[in-house]
Order: C-alpha cells, then structure tokens, then sequence
C-alpha cells in the first residue's frame, strides 16, 4: 500500500495554486492528512547591491505576501481537519526544497513547471534533475490539464504509465498499485526506439511487438490483480513525443514515471525523458526516483 | 512572582518581540520554533502561559493545542492564540478535528489576530495571568 500522508507543496503561486491542491486532495483516500507549504525568495531578489546591502526589508516584504497566500489556503484546509505546515524561506528551490521534504520527512513532493532559462540549466542543471539526485522522494510536478482533458480535477484518477522495463519503471508500478481506490483506470505504456526496428525483417518487427505486448501485458495483469484497470499499448518513435501522444489519445490524467537519477552529466547536456516530460509536457507528471539502495 | 511564559513561533523576528514583552512584564520568556519543539518545553519546563502560534513547521499550534488540552499534564496552562489565522478557523478546525473522534476542547483563554502590538500583547498576558 502506498501511503501519501504527508505532502511538500512548493508554491510560487503564479504556476501552482490553490485549485492544484484542490485537485490533489483526493489523495485523502491514501492518507494525506498533512500539507507542508514551502515558499522559496528567490536570493538574488534580496541579494547584497553596492550602496544598498542585504535587502532585508524586501525580504521581509516578500515573506509577508507569501504567508498572506499561505494563511487563506491553510484555513481552508484546517478547517477540514488537516495539518497544515508553513516554511518561508530564502535560498534556491533544490536547496530548500530538499532540506523542507528531509526536516518534514514528507511522501511526495509537488512543484509546479520549473521556469529557469535554458543557460542556466546549461550551467548549474535543471532543478527537476538536481531534485531527482537529492531526494527518492516522488516528485509531481504538477501543470493545468489541456483544455480537451476530460479528466481536470483528479490528478490520480487516470495515470499513463510509461515503462522500459528498468528497475526504477517497476518502482513505478509497484508505486501505483499502492493507490488502489484512488486510481480509475491506467494505461501503460512502452516506448520502442524506431532506431532498433530499422534493421529488422517484418517478422521481427512482429516477434518485437509481441514480446513487448505480452510483457506490457503482464504489468497490466499485476494492476488486475490488485483491482486496478490497466491497458497496455506498444508505441514506436520518440519517447517524449509518443509519451505526450499517448497522454492525450488515452486521456491521462498525469504521466507517471521511473527515474534511475544517473547519468547527471550526460543529462545536463543532452536532457533526459523525465526531465524534459517534467519540464515541456502538458501532462502533470510524476516522477517516481529510485529507492536508495537501487 | 515572575512566571514562565512560553512563546511557540517559527519567526524569530516575532518570538523576540513577545519575548521582550514578557520581559518588561517582569516575567520569564522561553522560546520554541515549531509544535514539536513547544511541546518538548511544555513537557520539560512546565511554562505557567503559553503563547502559541498556528501556521507553523513540523507540528501547527491547532495540533499542538489539541495535544496540550487532552493531555492531563498540560490541560490546565493557559494559551494565547497569536496567529495570522482567524479565531473562526481555528475553532471550525478544532470542530473539524473532534468530529473525526476527538474529544471536545475548551477555547483558547485569548485569541489575538497578528501583527500584536504591545499593549494588545501585554494586557493579555496580564490578564490571562492573573485569571490564573
């Protein structure tokens, strides 16, 4: 069973707000019982200027406006009976992210897109990727649905499952089995490289697509077994594009993924297919790290 | 007699401001971050007042009040709200709370809306320790 009874939600307010946690307060039926607010003041925004200092009044200024967001949507929740947690601090959002899901000891990690320029990333790396080495907490980074999205309010309701068969795509799994009474209906997916197919004779193209079906199979037998609906489907191409095709032909809710966390320098470089679903998908996505030992 | 007076808030700007405040009142100001560090005091130092913010890390003061106030230890020490959520949030929480199984609490002996100024804050404490 997956518990979710603690949930970091990283708000800047402008890309993730209060209608994303509404949508994300199903997740009752597995627990959650307690949101934690983090507001991170971005350090340049208060950094020492020549003549000026330390800004210490716009700092204040900044944590003020956060805590009066904060304090209207905390009262909605308490007064369902939830607990409620506040953090407003000063730092850069991996960092203090981190440190707030590690002090609060929460179960999943909601951000909304990261927003950082493609120089930056170059330099430093993405956020998306710097969390995913930093924590093995899942990590949602949360969008509003496209508009022909039948399923807007329940970000769990109808996930799309991608998987490569990896140890961290079984995690995955095994995550979403766990929310059996949340989840309606999954779809999953495997992705095929068309590269890999190229050289092959039309039997062995047919001899692929049945070995990767009955595999896809196979998971969705597991998800019956628990008495979660699964569809398999077999898609050939770019991971990221038929992912995103796949999303909207079946109508997902959220993506859902496994993340291995390595390759951190061929990643900065090159970007990986968490990273850029995390990042350029319309689809919210979950990004299920790897467990520590793995 | 100078009494102990515990002021729970994650602001350090705000806890050295009531601090101040008991101080001036002749009384003794202990400080705690969060809930879970405010109920470590509680249990250690057995405060004569608690001042208690809600919005809060690791443990909000809605949930530390309600540990407080069916604890038998600790049911009796007076408490002031001082928090930027309303009384009639706090107390529809509470609701919230014993309508899944807890037990019914008494409210707060004051609620004070922030920011508090001095005499607010000092009237207050005053009053709340002398009703005691």
């Amino acid at each position: 069973m997956t518990t979710i009874k603690k949930m970091l939600f990283a708000s800047k307010f402008q890309e993730l707000t209060f209608d994303a946690l509404e949508s994300l307060l199903d997740l009752r039926a597995a627990g959650l019982d307690h949101v934690v607010f983090l507001y991170v003041v971005e350090r340049d925004k208060v950094a020492m200027h020549r003549g000026v200092g330390y800004q210490k009044n716009e700092e204040v200024k900044l944590k003020e406006v956060a805590n009066i967001h904060f304090i209207e949507w905390a009262e909605q929740l308490f007064e369902q009976g939830m607990e409620v947690g506040v953090h407003i601090v000063v730092g850069t959002l991996v960092q203090q992210v981190t440190r707030a899901a590690g002090m609060e000891k929460v179960d999943l990690i909601v951000i909304g897109r990261p927003t950082r320029g493609l120089w930056e990333q170059l330099v430093s790396g993405s956020d998306i990727s710097a969390l995913i080495r930093r924590t093995n907490v899942p990590i949602l980074v949360h969008k509003q649905l496209p508009s022909e999205s039948v399923e807007k309010a329940h970000a769990f309701k109808r996930p799309l499952l991608t998987t490569d068969w990896s140890p961290a795509a079984d995690r995955a799994q095994e995550y979403l089995m766990g929310l059996k009474g949340l989840v309606d209906e999954i779809n999953v997916i495997h992705v095929g490289k068309e590269k890999a197919l190229n050289s092959l004779s039309a039997m062995e193209v047919q001899g692929y697509r049945n070995t990767h079906r009955k595999k896809l199979q196979a998971v969705c037998d597991a998800f019956g077994n628990v008495g979660i609906q699964a569809r398999p489907h077999l898609y050939v191409g770019d991971p990221y594009q038929e992912i995103e095709r796949a999303a909207r032909e079946w109508r997902a809710s959220m993506i859902v993924m496994g993340c291995s966390g390595k390759g951190s320098w061929r990643e900065r470089i090159i970007g990986s297919v968490p990273r850029f679903l995390a990042e350029k998908s319309d689809f919210s996505t979950l990004i299920v790290p790897r467990k520590q030992a793995e | 007699m100078p009494k102990k007076v515990l002021i729970v808030d994650d602001d350090p700007d705000v806890r050295l401001f009531n601090s101040s405040v008991v101080q001036e009142l002749d009384h003794i100001p202990l400080e705690a971050s969060n809930g879970e560090e405010g109920q470590q005091m509680v249990d250690r130092e057995k405060p004569d007042l608690i001042i208690l913010d809600v919005m809060m890390p690791l443990q909000s003061g809605i949930r530390l009040y309600r540990a407080l106030k069916t604890d038998s230890t600790s049911a009796d020490i007076p408490v002031i709200i001082l928090s930027g959520i309303t009384q009639h949030s706090f107390m529809k929480s509470q609701e919230a709370l014993t309508a899944f199984g807890g037990s019914d609490i008494p409210a707060p002996e004051a609620y004070i809306e922030k920011p508090a100024d001095f005499e607010t804050l000092s009237m207050h404490i005053e009053k709340v320790i002398r009703r005691e």
